[in-house]
């Protein structure tokens, strides 16, 4: 009797591959000018499908890029609270989207935002990590701890510039640092496309590698790992999705939270498996609360940022409390 | 598998190899050879290097100088996947905080031979065949971290096993092990050296259960190897007492023969129907460390006079030492002094701790006098003249006086003992 490898539960992948299409089809049925499917008959009932498919991309995308890197996080800092926004890594890419969009970026073309946000995403890692590592290996808790202090140092930056900007550039800012999904021109879109799906293939290609960090780095070096190596690139690529996705959406928190532990709890620590259904379940969950955003207070539209804080917030505080009982164990 | 290289070529070498830290040097020049096949034990008491060697057979430090060589190649240059394919590790303690099953973590242990695409039957048979090695295969669709600590070590050796590497190395794995399971997870080891002649290299401090299985043990001090050979060579009671600073002794099992080392304890114990008794003069807190270290060289102990509520009247009270007290915050009085002085009068001899002296307890001092004048040997601290609160220094002053009266002098708690064994070598410490 062999024994049994990656444990995946069919029936759960089942689900997945099921509910994920209906969910994704129900969320076109939803928006302010009212539910169901518009009228493809008429000219506006095609505009407002266009506009309805243009906000399912963006969300796919962005919900994508937020859940993976969450997911890669949690797995090499061995610890189930991280998250790009506790470590302070979307506050830097916040920081030079927010510098790209008043000062000009311009000079990179459709790659000038998220490169921009990429570039100051890792020097905020990057300070974080120094300010953490005080002689050895940083632990988890000073990482998260100087995160926070970071990102404060970010947002306040953020608020500087907002302040001293002109009418229109505080406009942008401000409603792109809500979180919106209201997409951008082609050429970003393409480009933002290209980093996303790229990274996330990436890290799936790293994912054994992953399985075995997440047991240790000292760990992973006796498993025939180049430890450093593998920490250091999974790091860059999950800093790449979560600056790009902040990039395109602007600051929308707790996607990397919630969903890879929704993953993890139905399908299991693997991340062959974990990678993927994070991708695939993060893009479905922001599509969805995107929908719900532009729905339930129609015809305002509530910034979707809004909604996935109000349903993050809660679920933070248990996976604090729980430290998530089937997916993690303290 | 074995057999690929030179049979000549050792498992594991270190040739002249210094290792460490930034800053921070820990491994001085440490030469040695594991062959093929041999299982050994790496001893040493906590702090003289052990983990660091462990890390620069690993390849996890590089050496700061000298080479390692693990089957001939020389560790750092190793790549990953064939180090991993060599050398096996078993951690002090295996943590996954994720919720990974017994079988996951085994199969981690073949991701080694490095194919993203998952197992393949060969894969899944070695592991399965680590995990009956292990007597884990019961326990495979158990959640690894819901595990006991035998079995979570267990399976981590399974996962080590899982490799196929041809020398395992175990880091302190069975310390914290209740006897039942470390005495399982060292029987699983000799399997594996005997039957699959794995190499096993087992760092340990427990010098016993190193005796008992290892065919060979290397002892370090300090970050240098100071004695490499059979279990015999190694566990002698001179050089072990120099290198774990302690009095040890070591016999012989009577099941096995293996060289038991124990501590003397039991020998106190032996001892203990009659003892010399020493008087102890101190106060403010001078006591505690000389009525422990008293205590445990054998002797038994009284002390006074002490003001209530002082710490060392306290300590003496925990310790069940007899006391003559004074009420607290007052000069010693008589009926104290008398009790004080039948304490004396009983006694062997008296030590005089590293106590100031004001006009409150000058009289303490007097003690000592009195001891000296009925021919009982008096033990005094260097530099009382530092610690006189009396006026015109009469506490040096008699101090002075019993000096020359024969009082002995003495600096460090050490030092007290060493003298103390010479006043009364162990033969006559039986009064």
């Amino acid at each position: 009797m062999p024994v049994k490898g990656a444990p995946l539960n069919r029936r759960r992948a089942l689900l997945l591959v099921v509910a994920v299409p209906l969910l994704l089809g129900f969320s076109l049925l939803l928006g302010p000018s009212g539910i169901g499917l518009p009228d493809t008959a008429n000219v506006s009932g095609r505009a407002i499908l266009d506009l309805r498919l243009g906000r399912f991309f963006m969300g796919m995308l962005v919900g994508a890029a937020l859940s993976t890197s969450g997911t890669v996080f949690q797995a090499i800092l061995r610890n189930p609270l991280a998250e790009p926004y506790v470590l302070g890594v979307s506050g830097g890419a916040g920081l030079g989207a927010a510098l790209s969009i008043l000062v000009g970026g311009a000079w990179l073309g459709a790659a000038g935002l998220p490169l921009t946000a990429f570039l100051f995403a890792v020097l905020t890692l990057l300070a974080v990590y120094g300010i953490a590592n005080q002689g050895g290996i940083p632990s988890v808790y000073s990482l998260i701890l100087s995160g926070v202090i970071v990102s404060a140092i970010c947002s306040s930056v953020i608020m500087f510039l907002v302040s001293t900007a002109d009418i229109d550039g505080m406009h942008t800012v401000v409603w792109w640092m809500l979180g919106n999904l209201q997409p951008s021109s082609w050429s970003e879109q393409f480009v933002s496309l290209f980093f996303i799906v790229s990274s996330i293939l990436g890290l799936w290609l790293f994912a054994p590698a992953l399985n075995v960090l997440t047991l240790g780095r000292d760990m992973a070096h006796y498993q025939g790992v180049n430890a450093g190596l593998v920490t250091l690139m999974t790091l860059l690529l999950s800093t790449l999705l979560a600056a790009t996705a902040v990039s395109m959406g602007g600051m929308i928190g707790f996607v990397g939270l919630i969903v890879p532990h929704v993953m993890r709890a139905l399908f299991g620590p693997d991340h062959r498996w974990l990678v993927p259904a994070s991708a695939l379940g993060g893009g479905t969950f922001l599509v969805l609360c995107d929908a719900l955003a532009r729905t339930i207070m129609a015809p305002i539209e509530i910034p979707v940022g809004v909604v996935t804080a109000l349903a993050g917030g809660p679920f933070f505080l248990i996976v604090l409390r729980k430290k998530m009982k089937y997916a993690w164990i303290d | 598998m074995p057999g690929s290289t030179d049979p000549l070529t050792q498992a594991l070498a270190f040739r002249g190899v210094t290792a460490g830290y930034k800053g921070r040097t820990v491994l001085h020049d440490v030469s040695f050879g594991i062959e093929e096949g041999e299982f050994v034990a790496l001893i040493g008491p906590n702090g003289s290097g052990k983990s660091t060697l462990l890390k620069t057979a690993t390849g996890l430090l590089r050496p700061q100088e000298g080479r390692v060589e693990v089957f001939g190649r020389e560790v750092s240059s190793l790549r990953p996947r064939d180090r991993a394919s060599l050398i096996g590790v078993v951690p002090q303690k295996l943590e996954s905080p994720m919720a990974f099953t017994v079988s996951e973590i085994v199969m981690i242990g073949r991701s080694v031979r490095g194919r993203w695409d998952g197992p393949d039957s060969k894969d899944y048979d070695s592991a399965e065949k680590a995990m009956i090695y292990t007597n884990v295969l019961d326990l495979k669709d158990r959640l690894f971290n819901q595990l006991s600590a035998g079995e979570q070590q267990r399976t981590a050796l399974a996962m080590a096993m899982a490799q196929e590497p041809r020398i395992i190395m175990l880091d302190e794995s069975i310390a914290h092990l209740d006897i039942n399971h470390s005495q399982e997870v060292l029987r699983i080891l000799m399997n594996i050296n005997r039957e699959q002649k794995i190499t096993v290299l087992l760092v340990s401090h427990d010098l016993n259960l190193a005796a008992q299985i290892a065919g060979r043990l290397m002892l370090i001090d300090h970050g240098r190897l100071v004695r490499n050979g059979s279990p015999s060579e190694v566990m002698q009671e001179e050089l072990l007492g120099r290198v774990y600073g302690c009095d040890l002794r070591v016999r012989q099992d009577p099941y096995s023969g293996n060289p038991v080392v124990s501590g003397v304890l039991d020998s106190f114990i032996s001892r203990s129907s009659v003892r010399k008794r020493l008087h102890v003069i101190c106060g403010g807190g001078s006591g505690i460390e000389l009525f422990r270290r008293l205590s445990i060289e054998g002797f038994e102990v009284t002390t006074g006079v002490l003001n209530r509520l002082d710490s060392d009247a306290e300590a003496a009270r925990a310790l069940g030492i007899p006391c003559a007290l004074e009420q607290p915050f007052s000069a010693v009085g008589d009926e104290a002094l008398r009790q004080a002085e039948r304490m004396v009068g009983e006694a062997d001899g008296v030590v005089v701790g590293l106590v100031p002296f004001g006009p409150g307890n000058l009289v303490n001092l007097r003690l000592a006098e009195l001891a000296l004048k009925s021919g009982k040997p008096v033990w005094m601290p260097d530099g009382i003249a530092s610690r006189d609160y009396t006026p015109e220094s009469q506490a040096a002053s008699i101090a002075g006086h019993l000096r020359e009266a024969g009082a002995e002098a003495w600096t460090g708690i050490q030092e007290l003992t060493a003298l103390l064994k010479r006043a009364w070598p162990e033969s006559q410490q039986h009064r």
